[in-house]
């Protein structure tokens, strides 16, 4: 019953998706035409719609709009010429493996850090053990969570490693990495902390140890718990590295600016990358449904 | 109360002048007393007079402050001491139940058994069964505990501490957190337990049990234990004035 419900949703939501995209791209035929005209006639440049519509400006005042809507691009045309013409999807093609890249090995990194923070934090909270760790992981987590990405991203790529001739995407990974490790280690923590006390009572009483109670009882239960958090965290990372542009990494979003920065048509290669973002989004939040509806089956 | 000596003798656990204060709350006092082999001793008390305490330094949950506590002749309170080798040999059930919730009932028996090498898989599996028998539950050996009733979860438990084959079994209140109709099945399986022959250390609420039961009841109050004696003469004729009074208020 709530599996075809849920399949029922994500048909639902995918048709969505469908007729948004081609309502707005039919309106787009019309209205949308205006909008890049105006950046056409403001910009300096010589590529064929602009050459057109300067001319039309000079020729008749009075048949001015009616001319530009007439000899507007059809959506096929500007389809063709924002990603089909000199090979340009390319430049989107190569920005999502760059995108994927960083948003793949930060969170694998991340997670595993994260999850070293929150055993430092809870061993501290649970029996008072290491201290020292301890404060030098909260001071992490301040530092890290109170910055924006944006920032750290520039300040490893331009002040830590300025006079090094090192890879922008690894600089990339080492920092979405570290922004992700200090969320997801308050996302673990919170985790283990809601685990009822007896648990870890309980398997000390059979005479187990604290890292085999850790890792067969406690965190599977906790992992459980947090998965959505988890999940959400992932999300707002792949987002997240959409600033990737500002140390001159090639990623999706840059890729769409690109084809932007060539054709002068602002709504394709946007609305494109929103798509692509979109996409990989529903996907990820799909898996976590399906891993937390796996892990359920022992609740009831 | 026992007047014997202060040395590792031949108890089975000898608590010797225990001490457990919690900041500045001195919770146990001065607890002194020897549990031999076989014996079933039921613990009562008003609420926070130190019998859940007492009761969880016997393995270590809570480390004492002073005092010494003797298993088996050996001094448990001594530096170096491996609590864990100690707990494999000292079974506890507690009021909570504190199954694993995400292993199945079979699993939550098996799974300390196996970790530590005690017993293979196969074996443990075969001992899991054996034991889920004796509690009346082999129907649910692959249910998960959030599918059982409380009585079903606390019989698991005390299947699970079997499991290890310990020397003594310790209960926090087994039966507090169950509903009303659910207290025999689980009364019952520690009257077997204690029929064969197995070292129990109950602190309960259940007077009846305390008196059919037990060989011995300790009366503790204040961080110390104002009585101990043999059930009839403990329930018939109460010495201290406060287990007099206590009495009164739960028996009526």
């Amino acid at each position: 019953m709530k599996k075809r419900f849920q399949k029922y949703l994500v048909i639902a939501v995918l048709c969505t998706v469908v007729m948004c995209l081609f309502s707005v791209s039919v309106m787009s035929a019309g209205s949308e035409a205006t909008v890049s005209e105006v950046s056409v006639v403001q910009s300096t440049d010589t590529t064929a719609t602009g050459a057109r519509t300067f001319t039309s400006d000079k020729n008749s005042d009075s048949s001015q709009s009616e001319d530009k809507i007439s000899q507007k691009p059809g959506f096929a045309e500007r389809f063709y010429t924002n990603f089909i013409q000199d090979n340009r999807y390319r430049l989107l093609l190569n920005g999502l493996k760059t995108t994927l890249l960083i948003t793949l090995f930060s969170m694998a990194i991340g997670l595993v850090a994260g999850f070293l923070l929150a055993l430092i934090r809870v061993a501290h909270d649970k029996n008072g053990s290491v201290r020292i760790l301890n404060l030098l992981a909260k001071l992490y987590i301040t530092v890290i969570r109170g910055t924006p990405a944006s920032i750290q991203l520039m300040i490893i790529y331009f002040v830590i490693f300025a006079s090094t001739d090192i890879n922008q995407t690894l600089v990339a990974i080492i920092a979405f990495a570290i922004n992700s490790s200090a969320y997801v280690s308050e996302v673990i923590r919170s985790g283990i902390m809601s685990i009822d006390v007896g648990q870890f009572e309980a398997g000390k009483s059979l005479g187990l140890k604290f890292s085999s109670i850790m890792t067969t009882i406690i965190l599977p239960q906790a992992l459980k718990n947090v998965l959505p958090a988890l999940g959400n965290e992932f999300i707002s990372l792949l987002k997240e590295t959409s600033v990737c542009g500002f140390i001159g990494l090639a990623d999706l979003t840059r890729g769409g600016d690109l084809i932007r920065g060539i054709t002068y048509d602002a709504f394709m290669p946007l609305i494109a990358v929103a798509l692509i973002y979109l996409v990989i989004v529903i996907g990820l939040s799909s898996l976590v449904s399906l891993m937390e509806r796996k892990l359920k089956k022992n609740e009831r | 109360m026992s007047g014997k000596t202060e040395t590792a003798n031949n108890a089975l656990i000898h608590v010797d002048h225990l001490v457990k204060t919690f900041g500045n709350n001195e919770v146990l006092k001065d607890i002194s007393i020897e549990i031999h082999k076989g014996e079933v001793i039921s613990i009562i008390g008003p609420s926070g007079c130190g019998k859940s305490t007492f009761i969880r330094s016997l393995n270590l949950l809570e480390e004492p402050s002073g005092g010494k506590i003797y298993f088996n002749g050996q001094d448990i309170t001594a530096k170096g001491t491996d609590e864990r080798l100690v707990r494999e040999k000292i079974g506890m059930v507690f009021q909570q139940f504190n199954l694993f919730n995400n292993m199945t009932v079979k699993k939550n028996i098996m799974h300390a058994p196996v970790l530590l090498r005690l017993m293979t898989k196969e074996q443990a599996e075969k001992r899991a069964m054996e034991l889920l028998e004796r509690v009346g539950l082999s129907d649910k050996a692959d249910h998960y505990p959030a599918q059982l009733s409380g009585g079903q979860k606390q019989r698991v438990a005390i299947a699970r501490s079997l499991a290890m084959d310990p020397e003594v079994m310790l209960f926090d209140e087994p039966t507090s957190a169950l509903d009303p109709e659910m207290v025999n099945e689980v009364l019952n399986i520690m009257k077997d337990l204690a029929k064969a022959g197995m070292t129990m250390v109950v602190v309960t609420h259940e007077m009846g049990f305390a008196r059919e039961v037990s060989t011995r009841v300790i009366f503790i109050d204040g961080g110390i234990i104002k009585e101990d004696e043999a059930p009839q003469e403990f329930f018939d004729n109460p010495k201290n004035e406060r287990l007099k009074e206590f009495l009164k208020s739960v028996l009526k």
